[in-house]
């Protein structure tokens, strides 16, 4: 074999091969405020998540629709772009944001103090929700009964752990809701672990008799947009701020839940009454 | 029938040398054809049978949502293309590699082929989506953004080009020695050997394999809905969401999904064993 000895005269290759594996990574520049440059592209890219019904999923067509959707579609209207829904996962949406590929995060996201640090998390917060169990009536009664049961989980939520920790389930964790809620119907899993706001609209929906909501939430975390960090206090920040705080305060959010037919859940009414200005004094003017 | 009447043996050479392309027949087709209707008909007498007002029949829904579970077909498609261009570029340069008479040379080469060759696709998805950045900066000045889609084909290409180096290896290798020696004589230089009677030869043994290895990719390529890449299991995962999650819309689209990729890798499959049964023959 020693006769092929001359292969190496494909210098272009190794060169490719070489430049594949050494190329680096740059973080995005981002010269003038957000805000300004939004408004010069015309366009506002938004990180929404791709299927989580009733917040952001895709129509038949393939574009995105829901709350969230809604939410975003608000901001660019006020800003007089267009908007682009940008389709995010739980575990690339803050990258995302980072490297300036979207704008602002509206995707079903926990408002954590870690995520604090690394984003600009817009305050008020616009819904509401926490972990919670779906199983067959009678199946489970607290938290305490998941002990070395098998529990369907959902792949990549931040709450599992935690509930393996405390509670000490076998969770069987699975990437799409259908696939998990489906093994729960099978009987393969005593519980369903997800967000009660979820799950509130699937008993609603009619699909799930003979099912309940058994446990109470195991704790209720806001879920909040957000920018980029260095954006926080910026014009972009700001406005962000302004457009959650109309949110809460003109009803928004209370018309988006009769809008896509989830549960009016008592937090955002509270919200909304809180946040709303109280005009009487004008009357007596 | 005829298969009753002997006693039962495995067959050692036809497990060893398993291909698709070898074990699938027709009826496989028709049998998931069959299968198919039989659990959309189920589906739907299921649905049908409930509350008369209720949401959609699972066969509706599906009809519905196929242009956009095709929509992501068509990535499913780019990704393979894209992905087995790349590792026959990068594969034939390692092969080729490997036979270098500089143990500089082939060692590395030997490494990294057996290395992306002995390990599950899906870890290597999962490490090159974790250790690729989000942008490379382009040696001109620009930046690139590499999105999921490109990281998952880049991620893809490297098993496949592992196995296009070995394909590569074995092809040259199994030339005759003595071609190589007559060429020699016939004072031809190393390079031009290689380049006008060995590659020739390797094409021609080397296509059933890369053929095969393509439809193995194409099938893979759904391992990127795992990460959040829109192609067509994931669209089809997105669908039932939007369709409201419920069970009965599992079995059909999961089936569709099977048959749309069965639909295109099994022409490839009788292309490939059309051409390994032409050039067996004379080799």
């Amino acid at each position: 074999m020693n006769s092929i000895a001359t292969v190496m005269r494909f210098p272009a290759l190794v060169a490719v091969m070489g430049a594949t594996l050494l190329a680096a990574a740059a973080p995005a520049q981002a010269e003038g405020g957000r805000l300004e440059e939004i408004l010069e592209r015309g366009t506002l890219r938004v990180g929404v998540l791709g299927a989580f019904k009733p917040w952001s999923f895709p129509s038949p067509d393939g574009s995105q629709q829901g709350i969230e959707v809604d939410l975003a579609q608000s901001v660019a209207d006020t800003l007089g772009v267009k908007l682009e829904p940008v389709v995010v996962t739980s575990a690339n949406r803050m990258q995302f944001l980072q490297q300036g590929k979207i704008d602002a995060i509206i995707g079903g996201m926990y408002d954590t103090a870690e995520r604090r640090q690394i984003i600009g998390i817009i305050e008020p917060a616009y819904w509401t929700s926490g972990p919670t169990l779906m199983a067959k009536e009678g199946a489970v009664a607290s938290w305490d009964d998941l002990k070395g049961k098998p529990v369907c989980a959902k792949q990549g939520a931040n709450y599992n752990k935690q509930v393996q920790q405390d509670y000490g389930p076998r969770l069987v964790a699975f990437a799409g809701n259908t696939e998990g809620k489906a093994a729960l119907r099978a009987g393969k899993c005593v519980a369903w672990l997800y967000d009660d706001a979820s799950i509130m609209a699937d008993l609603a929906s009619g699909e799930w008799d003979g099912y309940t909501m058994p446990v109470s939430v195991l704790f209720n975390n806001p879920w909040a947009s957000a920018v980029p960090i260095e954006e926080l206090d910026k014009p972009w920040g700001v406005f962000m701020t302004g457009m959650a705080y109309k949110w809460q305060a003109d009803g928004k959010l209370v018309e988006l839940e009769k809008k896509w037919e989830v549960k009016p859940s008592d937090w955002i009414a509270e919200q909304h009454k809180r946040l709303e200005w109280d005009e009487s004094y004008l009357k007596g003017q | 029938m005829r298969a009753l009447a002997k006693p039962f043996r495995i067959d050692v050479e036809a497990v060893s040398s398993f291909l698709p392309s070898r074990a699938l027949r027709g009826w496989h087709g028709i049998l998931l054809l069959a299968l198919f209707l039989a659990s959309l008909a189920i589906a739907t007498a299921h649905a049908q049978s409930g509350a008369a007002a209720g949401p959609p029949s699972p066969l509706a829904t599906l009809v519905e949502w196929i242009p956009f579970i095709l929509r992501g077909f068509l990535l499913n498609l780019g990704m393979s293309f894209l992905a087995m261009a790349i590792a026959t570029v990068l594969g034939i340069g390692l092969g080729l590699l490997q036979l270098s008479r500089s143990r500089f040379l082939s060692l590395p080469a030997w490494l990294v082929t057996h290395l992306f060759r002995n390990s599950p696709w899906l870890v290597i998805l999962f490490v090159v989506m974790l250790l690729v950045p989000f942008e490379l900066q382009l040696p001109g000045g620009g930046t690139f953004i590499m999105s999921d889609w490109l990281k998952a084909t880049f991620a893809f290409s490297l098993p496949v080009m592992a196995n296009v180096s070995e394909i590569v290896r074995g092809a040259i290798v199994s030339i005759p020695k003595g071609q190589w020696e007559s060429a020699e004589s016939l004072a031809f230089t190393h390079g031009q050997t290689l380049r006008w009677i060995i590659l020739p030869q390797c094409v021609k043994r080397a296509i059933p394999p890369w053929m095969n290895w393509y439809a193995l990719l194409t099938m893979a390529t759904p391992m990127a809905s795992i990460l959040g890449v829109r192609e067509a299991v994931g669209n089809g995962q997105a669908a039932m969401e939007a369709a409201g999650a419920r069970p009965e819309l599992l079995v059909p689209f999961y089936l569709f999904l099977l048959l749309l990729f069965f639909a295109y890798i099994y022409p490839i499959s009788i292309w490939t064993r059309m051409i390994e049964r032409k050039y067996a023959v004379d080799s």
